[in-house]
């Protein structure tokens, strides 16, 4: 009943200019993953270990303003911290407008595509999307705003974050955007565009049969977005004076609000982004720390896969009456990711065969939990260092 | 005879001292500093006879610690450790002033590294000083140029001889001899105390920026600044702003729990009465000297004898004590006794086995140009760019004035890590772990605010990480691009030819600089980076070559142990002869 009472509204919301013509699409949007986040809600909550994880924004329980659980400070933290991307925050007037161009009439209707940088208003900062531009977010530290430009200002930042550039996609590069390849026309269900799509010769040379069950990024791919540990507080007290030098953290509203709140010595309120009302607490998010140049093998769907520690968290919740209530607790782990980085080149035979930390099992910062896939076998371990591989790879020195 | 006289001396005058009338209950310095002996005048001067306040403070110095009152008031018995101390690195900062000109004085400039990257043959770095460094009694008011400013208002913090308790938030810093003399107090003590067993934490208060020796001993990190909660209190707080995490210490302080002292000596301390212009001069510990030693008769050195007596724990050596290889300077702690090598605990005497040098992987030959930490270190902090910027018209605290004066510094910077070092030959002409220290990107605004001048300063700096650890694989060093100094990236070998992509685009991050910032030298080994020291270099292409050629059988002969290394020249050969059982399948 709840489900089709949202589907009414957003219709309706759906409704206003767009769907006069495009009945279909605003329906069929609906449902869509941009629309429901049934995969970031789901995954989050299956990383706080909750049982019942399986939810969308539909159907996603009202936070308690003073949560005693990890249930209800998950359902808080996804609709106060996480599901500021959501649609409806985005362009809250015209739903459609989050992602399209509005154009005039069937002439012009190319204006409509989805540009580049509409689709990085989202997919910034530690996820997929922007890495296809080679940019790698900074550390918050006011000392990461680095260079300083000739006026002595900051440096411009892209979409509210500082950037590293990093090595580019060569899909960029050649000046694809991100619709160039995720769009209905190559495939169907175009959120789960793959690379064979295109590329459907591939030299048996370059690719031999041992290597069948790598999947194209894994080795393709130059380097990933890895943020240990997100360090979660919700914090019901004033301790804005910790934070003094972090109040860059992509995070729009925190930015605005800090020196406001040490300035006029306001409470600590956030937004819900769901019924757009203010509630107690904060959330601040931090790293362990972040970096570039790691990547783990896992298996995932009968490939090995990339993985990398996304929803790794460290959850402390501080009540207005300055009592712990969680301490610093470790939950969830690695996720499987597809760095959109590209290169024509490949990782050497080393990055893998080498690599203490990129086989999962021996990962010492990984404790274990992966939220999807599963780590290497033995098996696969002990053929990371077979014999095989090493006579292959002193031929390969010695042609 | 003379210190004995002057004990004689103290305590007849303490009869006529009025002092204890008001000052009450003071505690004694330590069991050689006693009141009862030393009274109060005779470190704190002023009139012992006088009854008023006023007249008895006359001429009275509250510190006597600092060192120009150190001269006067303690020289009767330290005369040597004051003379020495004075000329020591930690008094004179020609250490860090020399760094400072190298890095501020002859920059290349851009056009100047464009042309480096063109012509390889054209060479841009400039290795080691300009000139000697006259240290911190050479600097005088107005500043003549960027790096005393730069000195007075950053890094003079430091001084042993800094006035101490500036500003209540900053640790207190300086003070002369109790910079590094002073033990904890108990509560109720109203008087600083003495020891010669100096706590981590007087070592840790300058020890713990640049490269950050002092905290990596410990396990320390200083990460990027996120907060982290435990108990609901900030629990990895370094100071008010900057944050840590913990790695694995050095084996040292994590099995041994040793202190700094533990290792260094008295005379790499406090200086051997000569003016040195960097630390590798006056250190004179190194691995060796305890897991190598040379042992000669300890009544041949009594200095040693006098340090164990001051210490109180370590027993005083009696057969044979060691030696340092470099300057021949006594370590009491560690002696000789009967046939048995046993290295006693400075902080509570406990006697510990010395692990000695024996290990077949040291007695290769091809290794002898390592030094121990280029294989035993763990991880190197290493801090990625270092944006320099100075406003003219500001102004900021001045640590050698004392007040706020013109000019003001502001430091941003790129990225940190702790990873596997970037080898390169060191100050000592040998392989030693390095990271950049530092790569300045200076940016000056004038006296209108607006901007005046930049120039970029790349540096490298080799040091000891002080994250002693088991040893590193082969593959750690001989086919790893950050080791061998390119940076983080993709290094392939295809058809006997070495590429690499590097992963940071400075270019694009606007560093304005044509390769990659954590690229110490190119694949073609030419330096792209200088260092302060002249014998510093980063690998050439010989050695590149060589150490990757290495690679070629260490993919399969991973163990130092393997018998093709016991004479690899001749394994070599006899490979290429094919007269080895993988050269006739490898060479088809």
């Amino acid at each position: 009943m709840k489900s089709l009472f949202i589907l009414l509204l957003s219709l309706f919301a759906f409704a206003n200019t767009c769907a006069t013509c495009h009945k279909k699409e605003a329906i069929k949007c609906s449902h869509s993953l941009h629309f429901t986040h049934q995969k970031e809600i789901s995954l989050t909550l299956k990383a706080f270990d909750i049982k019942d994880y399986n939810k969308s924004i539909s159907t996603l329980p009202k936070p308690k303003s003073n949560p005693s659980s990890k249930e209800d400070l998950a359902y808080d933290l996804l609709e106060r911290k996480c599901l500021r991307c959501h649609i409806d925050v985005i362009s809250p007037k015209n739903r459609c407008l989050a992602c399209h161009n509005s154009h005039l009439n069937k002439n012009d209707s190319f204006r409509a595509r989805p540009t580049q940088k509409k689709c990085l208003t989202c997919h910034n900062g530690n996820f997929i999307g922007v890495d296809f531009l080679g940019l790698f977010p900074h550390d918050f530290d006011k000392s990461y705003r680095s260079p300083l430009d000739k006026r002595g200002f900051y440096p411009k930042r892209l979409g509210g974050i500082d950037y590293h550039h990093l090595i580019k996609d060569i899909h960029a590069k050649k000046g694809f955007t991100c619709i160039s390849c995720h769009n209905n026309k190559i495939s169907s269900n175009w959120e789960q565009i793959s690379c064979i799509s295109c590329h459907q010769k591939i030299s048996a040379k370059n690719h031999p049969s041992y290597h069948k069950k790598i999947s194209c990024i894994a080795c393709h791919s130059a380097w990933q977005t890895n943020s240990y540990k997100s360090i979660l507080l919700r914090s019901d007290i004033a301790n804005y004076n910790d934070f003094k030098r972090l109040f860059v953290s992509e995070d729009p509203y925190l930015e605005r609000f800090l020196p406001l709140a040490i300035k006029k010595k306001l409470p600590p309120v956030m937004p819900n982004y769901l019924d757009k009302k203010l509630y107690k607490g904060i959330w601040y998010q931090g790293y362990l720390f972040r970096r570039w140049e790691h990547f783990f093998l896992i298996n995932f769907q009968n490939k090995i896969e990339l993985a990398r520690p996304l929803l790794d968290f460290e959850l402390t919740y501080i009540n207005d009456k300055n009592q712990t209530i969680i301490d610093a607790q470790n939950f969830g782990g690695f996720v499987v990711t597809k760095p959109h980085t590209i290169i024509k080149e490949a990782k050497s035979c080393e990055m893998c065969h080498e690599n203490d930390i990129a086989s999962l099992p021996k990962a010492k910062i990984f404790k274990g939990a992966l939220i999807e896939g599963s780590p290497l076998t033995k098996e696969q371990e002990k053929k990371l260092h077979s014999l095989k591989y090493k006579f292959l790879r002193a031929k390969d020195f010695f042609k | 005879m003379k210190q004995i006289l002057f004990l004689f001396i103290a305590t007849f005058l303490l009869a006529k001292e009025s002092c204890l009338l008001c000052h009450k209950n003071y505690n004694d310095l330590d069991r050689y500093h006693t009141i009862k002996e030393f009274g109060c005048i005779s470190c704190h001067g002023g009139n012992g006879k006088a009854k008023e306040k006023t007249k008895a403070h006359q001429n009275i110095v509250k510190n006597p610690a600092r060192l120009e009152h150190a001269k006067i008031f303690c020289s009767k018995c330290h005369k040597n450790e004051i003379e020495r101390i004075a000329k020591s690195l930690m008094n004179t900062q020609s250490g860090i002033l020399d760094v400072l000109r190298f890095q501020f004085k002859k920059p290349p400039s851009k056009s100047f590294l464009l042309e480096k990257i063109n012509n390889p043959k054209s060479s841009f770095v400039a290795n080691g000083a300009i000139s000697k460094s006259k240290g911190i009694k050479a600097i005088q008011t107005p500043y003549k140029n960027l790096v005393q400013s730069h000195f007075a208002k950053l890094c003079a913090a430091c001084h042993i001889n800094e006035k101490q308790s500036v500003f209540k938030t900053i640790p207190k810093r300086g003070g002369g001899c109790i910079d590094c003399h002073e033990a904890p107090t108990k509560q109720g003590e109203k008087h600083i105390k003495f020891t010669t067993i100096i706590p981590d934490k007087n070592c840790l208060k300058c020890h713990n920026r640049s490269n950050r020796i002092g905290l990596s001993f410990h396990g320390i990190y200083e990460s990027e600044g996120y907060n982290r909660y435990k108990n609901g209190k900030l629990s990895n707080k370094l100071d008010k702003y900057r944050r840590f995490i913990k790695l694995p210490a050095d084996i040292h302080h994590s099995k041994g729990k040793m202190l700094c002292i533990d290792c260094h000596t008295e005379v790499g301390i406090m200086g051997d009465n000569k003016e040195h212009l960097h630390m590798e001069e006056a250190v004179d510990i190194s691995c060796i000297d305890c897991h190598k030693p040379i042992f000669k008769k300890a009544t041949n050195f009594p200095l040693a004898t006098k340090l164990a007596y001051l210490n109180g724990k370590v027993p005083l050596p009696k057969d044979k004590v060691a030696i340092t290889h470099k300057k021949g300077t006594p370590i009491y702690n560690l002696q000789k006794i009967g046939k048995k090598i046993v290295f006693f605990r400075k902080s509570d005497g406990k006697a510990l086995s010395m692990p000695l040098l024996n290990h077949l992987a040291h007695q290769q030959s091809f290794h002898k140009r390592l030094d121990c930490s280029a294989c035993h270190s763990k991880w190197i902090p290493s801090c990625y760019g270092c944006h320099e910027i100075y406003f003219e018209n500001a102004r900021q605290f001045d640590w050698i004035k004392l007040k706020k004066t013109h000019g003001q510094w502001m430091e941003l910077r790129n990225y940190l890590r702790f990873e596997d070092s970037t080898l390169a030959i060191g100050y000592n002409n040998k392989i030693m772990p390095t990271a950049p220290g530092c790569q300045v990107f200076m940016n000056i605004f004038d006296k209108n605010n607006s901007f005046k001048k930049s120039f970029i300063s790349l540096a490298y700096g080799a040091w000891n990480p002080h994250t002693t650890n088991k040893s590193k694989k082969c593959i750690t060093c001989h086919f790893n691009s950050s080791s061998l100094g390119f940076g983080k990236g993709i290094m392939h070998f295809h058809k006997n030819k070495l590429t690499f992509i590097p992963f940071y685009d400075s270019n694009a991050s606007s560093l304005e600089l044509p390769f990659n910032i954590d690229a110490l030298n190119s694949i073609n080994g030419e330096q792209l980076q200088g260092f302060s020291r002249k014998n510093a270099r980063s690998f050439n292409k010989e050695e590149i070559t060589k150490i990757i050629n290495v690679y070629k059988c260490a993919i399969c002969h991973n163990k130092w142990s393997d018998p093709i290394y016991e004479d690899f020249n001749k394994s070599k050969k006899l490979f290429y002869q094919k007269q080895t059982s993988c050269a006739k399948r490898l060479l088809q």
